[in-house]
């Protein structure tokens, strides 16, 4: 957590976007069952009850990748990024994806609270989307992968390091969108929504 | 048919062995059986044990394979044996015996008097039959002496609905060598004869004694007829006592129709019925003194009739079924009850068609319908008298008694007898007296009183039914009398009104002994009469003139009299109030003048505290004739609610639905707010002590304010079913259910639509006004109209003009309220004159103008109707500049007279707008034939023929009430930027059709954005199309919340009835491209940062285009170009899943 950043606008939305997508990334994952219940244990934030992971690997994996956004998130750079289950095959099964807009041009102080109340909205609708979401299959796995509007530039930032580039697999037909969430409150745009594939998608 | 296993069937002895497969075998009685005599002779069957565990030992080791089919092959042999016998006894008896039992098939239960063998042989002898083992196929009586409490309290489930009888009813009948009614001989426990809620409800009964059911059909129907002949000769026959059984069983049933029409004459019929009561000896009456206007009535009359009948019937057969500590005894019961209570699709309909409550609620309808005239004239007077108030002379009259003695004003040997009216007359029933004639009251006999209770003090107290048709036909010879005698008559209520006598000559007592002496010649009822300065005071006085009497308080003796009256007296304070009251010991009103005007607003508010003490002083200011308009228009069940599942529920209320919209329908109201109100059974609460009552109760209500104010049936019940929603119940525990419709608007001003307070209306009146006022500017025309007043279509044409010049004008006016113009006797030719401003003249304005023209008017507007037709084509055949030319005289003669010109100081604007005046009318001729709109109408018949620039001058609102009176086909010409696009077009193009012009006006709609502004432009747009579903989508905008996104407002459409959307034809094809437009620019607004709201908004629509054609429409049209979009931004395509 970047304190030093806290004086530019930009800054304070990145850092409060991606303290939320932390939590709704492991929303994300709790809510998919990857891992039993027990692996989760409740916290408060944003005066929501929401799920943390207990396992200190997971725990890590998720704050270490979004955070490791903070950077690219602060520029702009980020599109959209995305909880993606796959298959066996590395066949992605469901996506879910924040799709993410930063005003860089917004000058003005960031009101905390009203970015809160709409995040929170998030957290809130994720919780009862279960029904929109399919049943993933045995043996999937997961990943959270960044979309990123140009490709960053090495950086001497060990943070960044830490994302690599990937080439996951797409599907061949344009996906079914399910949208979850929209937000778009000055500066900050977020929308998630829900990605499967096609009914036309070639099974494998 | 099987039976769940009861209590009873486990622990008495004989009772309920039965199991599945008794039913279905029980094949009755083959004939190769029948000859075949069996050995056994054992007539101790029906002692034979047969307890489970008996029977389960002795079939163990038997060739049975279980105990259903030993049981089976018991009974059949028990069956053989009887029968065997009875050929027997009967061929050896004497063949004289007449088979009185025939049909009957009785069962006996637990110890009686004589036994039960004894019984049996009664049944052999009188060809009645005699079952060993209940099954509720074939037994149709049970016959006991005395029943545990266990069963009593599941007396459904042990006696499946059939009639529980002592064995006397047996005996008699023998002496009597006929069937008697077997309801006298009811178990006592059990006799509990008011008629169940099913009872009203029932249909038809004639199936009853059809077919092989074994309900007793000749038991049922001597009751039936003999029911409905009580009620058919409306008392007549009241002494034809109803136990007394009659022979004439069967044919009844066909004749069941007869009986209807019977009944619905019944007021008619004053033939005695004869004892034998068979129903085709009673004379049919042609209905004579029904007038057509109560046509209706009579037809409700007529089913209400064929209804009581059946319901004493069944209640008959249900009475046994009462089960007391059952929720849900009243829902529909099995087989034979199939009819009955919320089964029932009428239910609600009939619930109220039987209420005396309803009967007074609705009767002010009625009354006003049918004495409007007199109301209305008499109303248009009150404002003269209220000068006048020292002296004035108030009648109160009211019907002594009026439900008692309407219902026995034909017997005179019941007049000194105790009689009171109620719908049942059980004696231990629990049905609440309605109301009791004085004799009665003696007894201390109230209204309210439960009929026991009123038994127990007055045993030989009469009751009589309800007759809603004497009671209608007497409360209008009551009003009669008084409209005759008054013309400031207020209606209080069927019984009861007010008369305003100030004005009558002669002394105000000598008219009521008049009025009375009239009253009771006509109706046969007595009136009383209180005579006194204001309406409390002679309300007050009636009381003490009571009954039958009539009592004057002159203004002196007012204190006099108020001194000692009781407050509970006085109207307006009820128990609460009056134990407040006594808590401050108050008792009299004298006590009650004593405190302060502000201590008792203090105490009970403003108004209450300010009544109190008016009404201490015998002061009331009201006026004879303020009538209150209702506020709500509902209806409420509270009586006999009891469902057995959610589907019980829906359907009630969308009976109940029903009647409320055919109240908003009577009422002429539509209403925006409704209020579901519920009583939920209290958890502790037990079965109410008043039978079929709600009991204690916790009131439940939800309510909703839709946009658009609505009677229509289905919105009601889509409405009331969201409502109902809300609530989460078990429905078991409700006991009440109403409804009722608030924020009411009379159905012709929303018929009008947006036309209340409109400029529209604003203006119409304004130009009845100022009329006179503008006769200059029509002498200013004159020259201009003389040119082209050779040929009356000229003229004609020349009238669309006028008008159009006319609305300006009246603009002018309203901007600057100052313009004064100058008053000219001289008033404008005829043909000047605009149709739309003579047909919304006020009659008295029309009247005498008509007078100034010497009665020409009237003529005129008439011929003036037929013209507009031919107009159409004869304007069309004009060339365009003989018109411009003309009306470029008109224009320019008309023009110093508008105030516009000082708004807008540039020439060549004012020019400009003369220049536009003219395509305005040429214009004005193509689209009236097209649209077929009123021809003369005020306002100009589109946008273009408005000058923008004025326009946009306006104040707000003015501008807003234009546009909205202008029609849609030229709405999108309306937008900022092509403000001037009218007057660019040349003449020839305006005069085309309609259709070019959206072909130019669709571009300009594509360069917009219709979602510019707050509120966005569509919404001014749509609100003055003449399109229904824009206008609606505009209103909703508004009471969306002005949110500026589209999903709040299709939700709020969602709550307008989906195919009153489609219920539009012209403007189709239009609207459907302008909302299609709409949607289009949504998307692309919102397709980048909000998806979720068109993801929203799309699954509305889709779920609106599963019920409108116009959506289908719609969303096809629209669905690929999200799709595109989404794919552009997203890459991929919305998921629209099919399933909600």
């Amino acid at each position: 957590m970047d304190r030093k950043d806290n004086q530019s606008p930009q800054g304070e939305t990145a850092r409060i976007l991606v303290e939320f997508l932390e939590v709704a990334i492991t929303s994300i994952v709790f809510l998919k069952g990857v891992y039993p219940s027990g692996a989760f244990e409740r916290r408060r934030y944003m005066n929501l009850v929401v799920q943390r992971a207990c396992h200190p690997q997971l725990r890590d994996y998720i704050h270490s990748a979004v955070f490791g956004l903070l950077p690219f998130i602060q520029k702009g750079m980020v599109e959209r990024a995305a909880v993606i289950f796959f298959n066996t095959d590395g066949i992605p099964v469901e996506r879910f994806v924040f799709k993410l807009a930063v005003n860089q041009s917004y000058g003005s102080k960031v009101e905390d609270a009203n970015l809160e109340f709409s995040l929170r909205s998030f957290l809130i609708k994720l919780s009862v989307s279960e029904s929109l979401t399919k049943v993933l299959p045995r043996d999937y796995r997961w990943e959270i992968t960044a979309y990123f509007r140009s490709l960053p530039e090495a950086s001497a930032n060990k943070d960044v390091e830490q994302w690599i580039p990937t080439d996951t697999r797409q599907w061949e037909q344009p996906p079914l969108l399910t949208p979850i969430k929209s937000m778009s409150s000055e500066p900050l745009c977020v929308q998630l929504y829900i990605e499967h594939p096609s009914l036309s998608e070639p099974k494998p | 048919m099987s039976m769940e296993s009861t209590r009873s069937a486990n622990s008495a002895k004989r009772s309920f062995n039965n199991n599945s497969n008794s039913a279905s075998s029980n094949s009755n009685s083959n004939p190769s059986n029948k000859k075949k005599k069996t050995s056994q002779k054992t007539l101790g069957v029906a002692w034979g044990s047969n307890s489970r565990s008996s029977s389960r030992s002795s079939f163990s080791n038997s060739p049975f394979s279980n105990f259903g089919s030993y049981m089976v092959e018991k009974n059949r042999k028990l069956q053989n044996q009887f029968e065997a016998e009875a050929s027997t006894s009967s061929h050896g008896g004497s063949g004289s015996v007449k088979p009185i039992f025939d049909g009957v098939s009785i069962f006996v239960d637990g110890f009686t008097v004589p036994s039960s063998q004894e019984l049996r042989g009664y049944m052999l002898k009188h060809g009645g039959r005699f079952e060993n083992y209940f099954s509720r196929r074939r037994v149709t009586h049970i016959i006991c002496s005395n029943l545990p409490d266990s069963k009593i309290k599941n007396l459904r489930s042990f006696s499946r609905g059939l009639p529980v009888v002592k064995p006397t009813w047996i005996l008699e009948s023998v002496t009597a060598n006929k069937l008697l009614s077997w309801v006298p001989y009811q178990l006592d426990q059990l006799a509990n004869n008011q008629p169940k809620l099913s009872a009203f409800f029932t249909l038809k009964r004639s199936s009853v004694s059809n077919g092989a059911s074994t309900h007793a059909p000749c038991q049922v129907n001597p009751e039936a007829e003999d029911s409905s002949l009580k009620v058919g000769t409306s008392g007549d026959t009241y002494f034809s006592e109803v136990s007394e059984p009659f022979e004439h069983s069967k044919q009844i049933s066909g004749e069941s129709d007869d009986l209807v029409d019977e009944n619905s004459n019944a007021s008619l019929v004053e033939e005695p019925a004869n004892s034998s009561g068979k129903p085709c000896e009673v004379a049919m009456a042609v209905p004579s003194n029904i007038d057509t206007e109560d046509e209706s009535s009579v037809k409700n009359y007529l089913q209400s009739n064929h209804y009581q009948p059946s319901a004493l019937v069944s209640s008959n057969c249900i009475n046994n079924q009462n089960m007391k500590g059952s929720p849900s005894s009243t829902v529909s019961e099995p087989s034979n009850q199939s009819h009955s209570t919320l089964g029932d699709p009428n239910f609600v309909e009939n619930y109220f068609k039987n209420s005396r409550l309803h009967f007074i609620g609705t009767w002010r309808n009625r009354y006003r319908k049918r004495f409007r005239t007199l109301s209305d004239g008499f109303n248009c007077t009150s404002s003269n008298i209220k000068a006048s108030a020292l002296k004035t002379a108030i009648m109160h009259v009211d019907m002594d008694c009026f439900f008692v003695s309407v219902v026995i004003r034909n017997h005179l040997e019941l007049r000194d007898k105790p009689v009171a009216v109620c719908h049942s007359d059980n004696r231990k029933g629990t049905a609440e007296i309605s109301s009791a004639n004085y004799p009665a009251r003696d007894y201390g006999i109230k209204a309210g009183m439960f009929v026991r209770d009123a038994k127990a003090l007055c045993p030989h107290l009469v009751i009589f039914p309800y007759n809603f048709e004497a009671y209608e036909e007497v409360a209008d010879q009551f009003y009669s009398v008084l409209h005759k005698h008054g013309n400031k008559v207020q209606a209080v209520s069927c019984d009861e009104a007010f008369l305003d006598v100030t004005d009558s000559e002669g002394d105000p007592q000598l008219l009521a002994s008049k009025i009375r002496r009239e009253i009771f010649e006509t109706t046969g009822c007595t009136a009383s009469a209180g005579i006194a300065g204001n309406m409390l005071m002679a309300r007050l006085a009636t009381r003490t003139a009571k009954p039958d009497g009539q009592c004057y308080i002159p203004p002196e003796r007012v204190d006099d009299y108020l001194s000692q009256l009781p407050i509970k007296a006085l109207p307006g304070v009820g128990y609460v109030l009056e134990e407040k009251l006594k808590k401050q010991n108050v008792w009299t009103c004298g006590q009650l003048c004593m405190i302060s005007k502000d201590s008792l607003q203090k105490d009970f508010g403003l108004k209450t505290g300010e009544m109190l003490w008016n009404y201490s002083r015998g002061v009331d200011n009201r006026l004879v004739g303020l009538i209150q308009e209702s506020k709500s228009v509902g209806a409420e069940v509270n009586w006999g609610v009891r469902f057995k599942d959610v589907k019980d529920a829906q359907n009630f209320l969308s009976n109940l639905c029903k009647e409320v919209s055919l109240r908003l329908q009577g009422c002429g109201v539509e209403g925006r707010t409704f209020t579901l109100k519920i009583k939920k059974r209290r958890k502790d609460a037990e079965e109410p002590t008043k039978y079929m009552g709600h009991g204690d109760c916790e009131n439940l209500s939800h309510s909703t304010t839709v946009p658009v104010a609505t009677d229509d049936v289905e919105v009601l019940q889509r409405i009331t079913k969201q409502l109902f929603g809300s609530f989460h119940l078990d429905v078991k525990e409700i006991r009440g259910v109403g409804l009722q419709v608030s924020r009411l608007e009379s159905t012709e001003n929303s018929k009008q639509g947006l036309e209340r307070n409109s400029l529209k209306s604003w203006l119409t009146s304004a130009s009845a006004r100022t009329e006179e006022l503008c006769k200059n500017n029509y002498v200013a025309k004159e020259s201009s109209n003389q040119g082209c007043e050779g040929e009356g279509d000229e003229t004609l044409g020349q009238l669309c003009g006028n008008s159009v010049g006319l609305s300006i004008q009246m603009d002018s006016n309203t901007s600057n309220g100052a313009a004064c113009l100058n008053e000219v006797s001289v008033p404008p030719p005829i043909c000047h004159l605009d149709m739309g401003v003579l047909k919304s003249l006020p009659p008295e304005l029309f009247s005498e103008l008509n007078e100034i023209y010497g009665g020409k008017l009237v003529d005129f507007v008439a011929k003036n109707k037929g013209k507009t037709e031919n107009m159409n084509h004869t304007l069309r055949a004009y060339s365009h500049e003989k018109i411009e030319g003309a009306m470029k005289e008109g224009q320019a003669a008309l023009l110093p007279s508008m105030v516009f010109q000082n708004e807008i100081p540039v020439e060549n604007k004012a020019k400009q707008h003369i220049a536009k005046e003219v395509p305005a009318v040429s214009g004005a001729e193509s689209f009236v034939p097209a649209s077929g709109l009123t021809k003369t109408d005020l306002i100009p018949s589109s946008l273009s023929q408005v000058d923008t620039a004025v326009l946009q001058q306006l104040p707000e609102e003015l501008k807003v009430d234009i546009l909205e009176h202008l029609p849609a086909h030229r709405m999108q010409v309306f937008s900022p930027n092509v403000l001037l696009y009218p007057t660019e077009i040349p003449l020839e193009a305006l005069g085309t059709k309609t259709a070019e012009n959206n072909s130019g006006s669709k571009d300009f709609v594509l360069d917009n954005n219709l979602w510019f502004g707050t509120p966005p432009h569509w919404v001014e747009k749509f609100k003055v199309s003449n399109c229904l579903i824009l206008n609606i989508l505009a209103e909703m905008y508004y009471k969306s919340g002005s949110t500026g996104n589209l999903s709040p407002i299709l939700q709020c459409i969602s709550s307008v009835s989906i195919h009153q959307l489609d219920a539009f034809q012209d403007g189709w094809d239009e609207a459907m491209y302008i909302l299609c437009e709409l949607l289009k620019q949504y998307i692309k607004l919102k397709i980048e940062l909000d998806i979720e709201e068109i993801y929203v908004c799309f699954r509305l629509l889709r779920r609106f285009a599963m019920k409108s054609e116009f959506f289908i429409q719609m969303y096809n049209i629209v669905y690929p170009y999200l799709q595109a979009l989404v794919g552009e931004n997203y890459g991929g395509n919305l998921h629209m899943s099919l399933k909600d």
